[in-house]
């Protein structure tokens, strides 16, 4: 316990020097922002570009505050899960690589805890950036577009969250496993793409996989919000994250132990 | 009487088809330092990463004493500094230091006390708070004795430690061995024989991932070293020639000679010493030095690699 707040408090302070805590909550919210500010002003950014035939006159239908919520998650789906992948990517591989690992595990430490700090660190990068950006994109959806229902919005944004942390627990195995960055970027990109885009293509079989919970979030923003498989997709996604951390101590210990 | 410390019993390492340790066996007396020498290639590396518990061995045993008595995790017992130590460049020197020391279990009062004697000892105090990321190779080799050394282990492991530095930097470092050699079990690795007979008493000589010679250096010393006169004469043809003749005397067991030098294996220093020098002066020969001695361990160490 003790050496896990030792390497929880470096973790930390490694992300708060490179910076990770100030961008990677600063895109989020950016993209969180983006979607209601856009949708507002669609019209006058259509006016205003200009090239269109005099006369003509567009009418779009203003979407309710839950399509504009729907629609962030999506912009989180694309962008989001790589700026998580990115900025996770090298936290076990580089300390590998580099060779720091060697004079740390030469110490009497708990591989365990050097594990649970990378994972401790990543989810709380990752709640804090999330819930920053979509706490900022329900304002100002609120604001600019129209009340929402916070029940629904909140739960569309716990099952969303399930899934950047099943994204992210994925990152660092892949750490654990590879040494070139670009390899990990790949791999824990492709893996989370191919994922959710298979609940998309074989919903029968998917109900309860990880992949499916941008789907699921998407529901309970709809209007009849009820979404299929949500409990029993979440604790699969939660027995996933931790069999990646048990994965991953496995991989290190093998690694560096005696056995 | 002295105990032991470290003991490895047919220690091997095998790499796919390779075997790169080819079961060695030593022990290392509390107290004392021993160099593991050996050409590049020899499985110091490999040997040393087992013994800090940092490669799993393909078979033989590492037990390490406390007391007497083995102990089943050596690692709070022991200090390691790696070939290359590198270290976090967003932290300060100090800062590792003090991680270092809390990881190994100290309490953050011990820690942040003895982060200030180590960086005083290995004069770092200054630098202690500006970023690793700036430090020279020395600065990082003295950091990385100082994280080894912050829990007070027992046995200090050391892999090729001033191999890459400066003159300088190399001098700080063996300075700094030298004193705590007197506290702490030393073992080290090196290719370089004379940072070995500076600061140690015990040499493990490797080749090809086996022991091909050990014991404390006076016994070596002892053991192996053979008479040998060294000769150099001046550059005229006559002395030239009167040099490479003089390989074939009958006192002579095995000579190398190369220009105006040569370096005879004798039976006998003091005869051959006189005879060489009478021929000499008969044959107005100019002799530049004349050298009566014992051959150095660097001779010994070569042809332990050689053989």
């Amino acid at each position: 316990m003790m050496q896990f707040k030792l390497f929880f408090r470096k973790e930390m302070l490694e992300m708060g020097r490179s910076y990770k805590w100030l961008w990677v909550p600063l895109v989020f919210l950016m993209l969180g922002v983006m979607q209601p500010v856009m949708t507002r002003f669609m019209p006058e950014i259509l006016k205003s570009a200009g090239n269109m035939p005099k006369g003509m006159t567009i009418t779009i239908a203003p979407p309710s505050g839950e399509e504009v919520l729907a629609q962030t998650l999506g912009q989180y789906s694309s962008i989001g899960i790589l700026i998580l992948v990115l900025s996770v990517m090298t936290m076990i591989s580089g300390e590998r690589q580099s060779g720091v690992s060697q004079m740390i595990f030469a110490k009497p430490v708990s591989y365990a805890s050097y594990a649970a700090a990378k994972w401790a660190s990543m989810l709380s990068l990752v709640t804090a950036s999330f819930a920053l950006g979509y706490g900022g994109a329900g304002y100002y959806t609120v604001q600019m577009i129209g009340a929402v229902e916070a029940g629904a919005v909140v739960k569309a944004g716990l099952f969303y969250l399930l899934w950047l942390w099943f994204a992210g627990a994925l990152t660092l195995l892949v750490s654990s496993l590879l040494d070139p960055a670009p390899g990990i970027a790949f791999v824990s990109l492709g893996a989370a793409l191919l994922l959710s885009m298979a609940s998309g293509w074989l919903p029968r079989y998917t109900v309860y996989s990880p992949g499916s919970l941008p789907q699921i979030s998407a529901q309970w923003l709809e209007p009849a919000g009820e979404a299929k498989g949500a409990v029993g997709a979440a604790l699969l996604c939660l027995a996933c994250i931790f069999i990646f951390f048990a994965a991953a101590v496995y991989r290190i210990k093998l690694r560096y132990s005696k056995g | 009487m002295t105990r032991e410390l470290l003991q490895v019993k047919g220690l091997s390492k095998r790499f796919k088809d390779r075997e790169v340790v080819k079961g060695i066996s030593f022990s290392i007396a509390e107290g004392s330092c021993a160099a593991l020498i050996g050409p590049n290639g020899a499985g110091k590396t490999t040997t040393i990463r087992m013994l800090a518990g940092l490669l799993q061995p393909s078979g033989g045993s590492v037990v390490l004493l406390a007391e007497g008595r083995p102990v089943a995790d050596p690692r709070p017992y022991i200090g390691y500094l790696p070939q290359m130590p590198v270290f976090y460049p967003w932290m300060t020197g100090a800062e590792f230091l003090l991680y270092s020391g809390e990881l190994a279990g100290l309490t953050r009062r011990e820690a942040t006390r003895e982060t200030g004697k180590w960086l005083d000892a290995v004069g770092l105090r200054d630098a202690g708070k500006r970023r690793i990321g700036g430090y020279s190779g020395g600065m990082k080799q003295r950091l990385g004795l100082a994280q080894a050394l912050i829990h007070r282990p027992r046995l200090l492991i050391l892999d090729e430690p001033v191999s890459a530095l400066d003159p300088a930097g190399r001098k700080d470092v063996l300075t700094l061995l030298q004193r705590i050699r007197l506290e702490t079990t030393v073992l080290f690795s090196t290719h370089v024989l004379h940072d070995a007979e500076e600061i140690c008493d015990e040499i493990l000589m490797m080749r090809e991932g086996e022991i091909v010679l050990q014991g404390s250096l006076d016994h070596l010393r002892r053991t192996y070293s053979e008479p040998v006169i060294r000769l150099e004469v001046g550059g005229d043809e006559v002395s030239r020639a009167w040099l490479a003749a003089a390989g074939g005397k009958d006192f002579v067991v095995q000579s190398e000679i190369s220009g105006g030098r040569a370096k005879l294996r004798v039976a006998d220093v003091e005869r051959a010493a006189l005879e060489l020098m009478a021929d000499a002066v008969s044959r107005r020969v100019t002799i530049r030095t004349l050298e009566a001695g014992q051959s150095t361990l660097e001779d010994l160490f070569l042809k332990a690699v050689r053989s």
